[in-house]
């Protein structure tokens, strides 16, 4: 479909935009997980609507995108952002055309609260071609990273891993003998390392992929935590391993064509309770749908 | 796809070739000899050679599964062209194996057009060990 609603923008005057309905912050340890799905919105009007939300710098970013595919899911991304974030403002009339983003010093996106200091939310947002997610909390910070179950991997996936994942990964991977449950293995992997970079937030360069690993916590069927392998080590033999719970992790199915991975920064003062993911998909301004609500330990 | 400048004659490349590689096997060159060789390998080493662009566009256009008609420039932003960050990883592992080069993964996270993966490429192409033929 084409949109050209970007010239059409200009001329036309201001739609009045339904409003829309408030959501009560997540309490601390909750991650609330809103996607979309690209292909359930179809309405042109509504999509124009989407793009009356946007500041001047998103849309160029739309209109950069190559295609209508892409254009019409960077729209939706933005889309996803601006409403998710304004419908857990306290003031009920919120306009999602007022919030203004900022990226911190690393280039992670943020909300730029202006002179509102000591907000709580934090939220991070990934997306495939075919699905949207936008992850919030409060008091931590989050990372989110969603991909399709069924990607395919051109490279041979162990050179892959030999080449950007820790030692424990590849020897983990190595140890799955059918190629497709492999693949799938490190598809899940991917996203829980990109989630935790995310969570971060200072950049790959901060936490290459090789220096951190994420592993299944024993004796619980999702649970994963993160061991840093040593920095400078003069003997191999003393590399010692720092599994620590400061960050949690919980990997889950969308929609069921999608891993996504959530990673938040652990409450120090409730040090070892579990998380808890709560999963609605939308159509903003349309409809929500409650998915699922799950603990992670 | 066309290229957005026109490619120097080959002869031209041959003959700047021959000379850098007579200035660089002398150690002790002029002062004045040295200052022009390397005015010479500014200018070449600006921005990649228009075959090194293209190889990178054919393997961005394979990894992202783009149509082989789709206008790529040397400006292309990866993200425009719906790359992730895993796609970015496997672009810059064809490229490793299409040069025989290695990619630091810092230097590969600030990859973001095919001008920057081919700027790239021959930089590193261009430090090894072997001295490049042609």
């Amino acid at each position: 479909m084409r949109i050209s609603v970007m010239s059409q923008m200009q001329r036309s005057f201001s739609i009045d935009l339904p409003s829309l309905i408030p959501l009560q912050l997540p309490s601390r340890r909750y991650t609330h997980l809103w996607y979309v799905i690209p292909d359930e919105v179809k309405s042109t009007s509504l999509l124009k609507r989407y793009s009356q939300l946007l500041s001047q710098t998103e849309k160029d970013g739309v209109d950069q995108m190559r295609g209508d595919e892409l254009k019409k899911n960077a729209l939706l991304a933005r889309t996803l952002v601006r409403t998710t974030v304004a419908r857990y403002q306290t003031n009920k009339a919120f306009d999602p055309r007022s919030l203004m983003f900022k990226k911190n010093v690393y280039g992670k996106p943020e909300v730029d609260w202006q002179n509102c200091n000591n907000q709580p939310l934090h939220f991070n947002i990934s997306h495939t071609d075919s699905l949207i997610a936008c992850g919030v909390t409060v008091h931590a910070p989050v990372g989110i990273d969603v991909e399709d179950k069924e990607r395919k991997i051109k490279h041979d996936v162990l050179a892959f891993a030999k080449r950007f994942y820790s030692a424990d990964e590849v020897n983990f991977l190595a140890t799955i003998r059918d190629p497709e449950a492999q693949r799938k293995e490190f598809i899940k992997l991917w996203t829980l390392k990109e989630a935790y970079v995310k969570a971060l937030g200072k950049g790959f360069s901060a936490a290459p992929f090789n220096t951190f690993t994420i592993q299944s916590i024993p004796g619980t069927e999702e649970g994963y935590s993160l061991c840093k392998t040593s920095e400078v080590t003069a003997d191999p033999l003393e590399e010692t391993k720092k599994c620590n719970g400061e960050w949690k992790f919980a990997l889950l199915e969308l929609a069921d064509s999608h891993y996504a991975a959530v990673c938040i920064e652990d409450d120090q003062a409730n040090e070892g309770a579990p998380m808890r993911v709560i999963v609605r998909k939308t159509i903003p301004f349309v409809e929500d749908q409650l998915i699922s609500e799950r603990i992670f330990l | 796809s066309k290229l957005p400048y026109n490619p120097p004659p080959r002869i031209y490349h041959a003959t700047l070739k021959r000379v850098l590689r007579k200035a660089s096997s002398f150690q002790s060159i002029s002062f004045g000899r040295f200052q022009s060789s390397k005015r010479i390998r500014l200018q070449i080493s600006c921005a990649a050679k228009p075959e090194t662009v293209q190889k990178v566009s054919d393997i961005v256009k394979e990894q992202l599964a783009l149509s082989a008609d789709t206008a790529l420039t040397a400006e292309s932003k990866f993200s425009a062209l719906g790359a992730d960050s895993l796609d970015t990883v496997e672009i810059v592992m064809a490229l490793e194996e299409k040069f025989d080069i290695s990619v630091e993964e810092t230097e590969a996270q600030n990859i973001t057009t095919i001008q920057e993966a081919a700027d790239l490429i021959e930089d590193l192409v261009q430090k090894k060990p072997t001295a490049q033929a042609s």
